[in-house]
């Protein structure tokens, strides 16, 4: 079952095109590519995976794993929960 | 003033993808424009454009991909094409004194198009990040500039109609000068949108279509012209230097010579006699040249009732009794009217056409008009026309009327 990292990891794997040996935890989102508008990008695909909202201003994230942490944390405040092995689904247009 | 030359093309365009294939096109008289097949093409009216062959995926990789309106990526292949084209210049060029001056007259108009149908037609507010970078009418010279570092002036010129032919103008002024050393210079269009269709044809300017011949919709000069047809692309063109580029032994299309300028301030749409003759006029001053001296004009040529009259009459009063001799060629017949990108075009069209000697044909001349009474090379190619110098003519809405002088790429010290 995917997890929040699993499903990041899968998406700029997939989106990116980039090296999965070097998507780990600690990996630097600069060092890998992803600049401030890729992760404008990313969040915004997140809030449709994982029909949470998110806040309006810019957020600092610079690793993956503040990515995983971001977006666990809304979870749990808009959700309730946080399933690790399986995420929230995506809402329903 | 710098002499300053054509050293590199770049197109992608209705008519085919390089210099050659497009002046190959005109001269057979092989028209672009088609009925569309578009999804919305049963909510137009006049469903016909001049589209071209281009898929974004061919070019870029899809994480680009996604930032780019159509636009930016023709802009962007387009330079990339010129540059090629022009060898290793910048192997000996200062990129600090590098410019891009782009003309575009509707910029991200898709990307703005579809945040509408978000935003509106779907009653969603959720907007692509995106749509910012995208829509933006200087994105297609910022991404040329980042892609081949060029540090200096990044300009888009908006003048609608004129766009690229004031960038290319400007560009132009500052390599004279000696500001720069290096200029991409040209335009990018990409309207072939529903919105942009729509509000095309509210104007009433988009021709009718010519149900036995689609293809012949646009008519220039012809008593049965019934308006413009719309097309897309890009052409740029690389200018820098006549001295550096005979020293890196560059093969040049042409030397630009000349640039006018004028507005018409009458009226926001009609055009103007004066206007127009006054934008030629400043073009032989600015290249210190008379009327005598212009063998060929490249007309703005729309198509539509309104120019085609009035710009026969603005030739008229610039070379008098001499106008009737010189060949006249209206191209957007055949590509259609790609608003800010024309003049681009056509002035790559119109280098290939001094480099061969040929007049290029303005087709579907059907009726002749009396109020276009000069010789527009009606429907065929004309060879063996000795051209040094042309004129090529770009009026707009909005009053801007731009005229390019240039001369062909023989040229000697």
């Amino acid at each position: 079952m995917a997890t929040t990292y699993d499903w990041l990891r899968a998406t700029l794997i997939k989106e990116y095109s980039l090296d999965p040996d070097k998507l780990v935890a600690d990996a630097p989102l600069e060092d890998l590519g992803i600049d401030s508008l890729g992760i404008a990008e990313l969040l915004f695909n997140v809030e449709d995976e994982f029909g949470i909202v998110l806040p309006p201003e810019a957020v600092q994230l610079p690793t993956v794993g503040d990515v995983v942490r971001f977006i666990d944390e809304l979870i749990l405040t808009q959700k309730g929960h946080v399933d690790s092995l399986n995420p929230v689904a995506p809402l329903q247009p | 003033m710098r002499r300053v030359v054509v050293t590199g093309i770049g197109v992608v365009s209705p008519l085919g993808h390089s210099a050659d294939q497009v002046f190959e096109a005109a001269r057979a008289g092989r028209s672009a424009i088609r009925r569309l097949d578009t999804s919305f093409a049963r909510r137009l009216v006049s469903p016909i454009a001049a589209t071209v062959q281009f898929d974004g995926a061919d070019h870029f990789e899809p994480a680009k991909l996604r930032k780019l309106d159509r636009v930016s990526q023709f802009a962007l292949v387009a330079a990339k094409r010129a540059l090629a084209d022009s060898g290793d210049v910048l192997s000996v060029a200062d990129c600090q004194r590098a410019g891009v001056f782009l003309g575009t007259g509707m910029g991200g108009i898709n990307t703005i198009d579809d945040g509408y149908q978000t935003l509106y037609g779907e009653n969603s507010d959720r907007i692509k990040p995106f749509m910012i970078l995208m829509g933006m009418h200087n994105a297609p010279a910022a991404w040329i500039g980042i892609e081949h570092g060029f540090a200096g002036p990044n300009l888009t010129y908006s003048t609608a109609c004129s766009s690229s032919s004031v960038a290319i103008g400007e560009a132009w002024l500052r390599l004279a000068s000696g500001d720069l050393e290096l200029a991409l210079a040209g335009g990018a269009e990409a309207p072939l949108s529903l919105g942009s269709l729509k509000a095309w044809e509210a104007l009433r300017t988009v021709a009718s279509i010519d149900e036995a011949d689609p293809s012949a919709s646009c008519k220039p000069f012809s008593s049965n012209r019934s308006g413009m047809v719309l097309g897309e692309g890009a052409a740029m063109v690389l200018l820098e230097p006549w001295d550096r580029a005979v020293e890196r032994g560059a093969t040049i299309y042409g030397e630009i010579t000349g640039y006018g300028l004028t507005t018409d301030t009458g009226h926001i749409t009609r055009p103007g006699i004066e206007g127009q003759a006054q934008a030629m006029r400043a073009a032989l001053r600015s290249a210190a040249i008379d009327a005598l001296a212009v063998d060929a004009i490249n007309a703005h040529g729309t198509g539509t009732p309104a120019n085609d009259g009035v710009e026969t009459a603005a030739i008229k009063a610039v070379f008098g009794n001499r106008a009737a001799a010189i060949p006249i060629s209206a191209t957007k017949a055949l590509h259609g009217h790609l608003l800010g990108a024309s003049a681009a075009l056509e002035l790559v069209l119109s280098l290939m056409a001094i480099r061969h000697s040929v007049a290029l044909p303005t087709m579907h001349l059907q009726v002749p008009d009396p109020a276009c009474d000069l010789d527009y090379v009606a429907n065929e190619a004309r060879s063996d026309v000795t051209i040094r110098t042309m004129l090529s003519n770009s009026f707009a809405f909005g009053g801007t009327n731009a005229v390019l002088a240039f001369r062909g790429g023989a040229v000697r010290k």
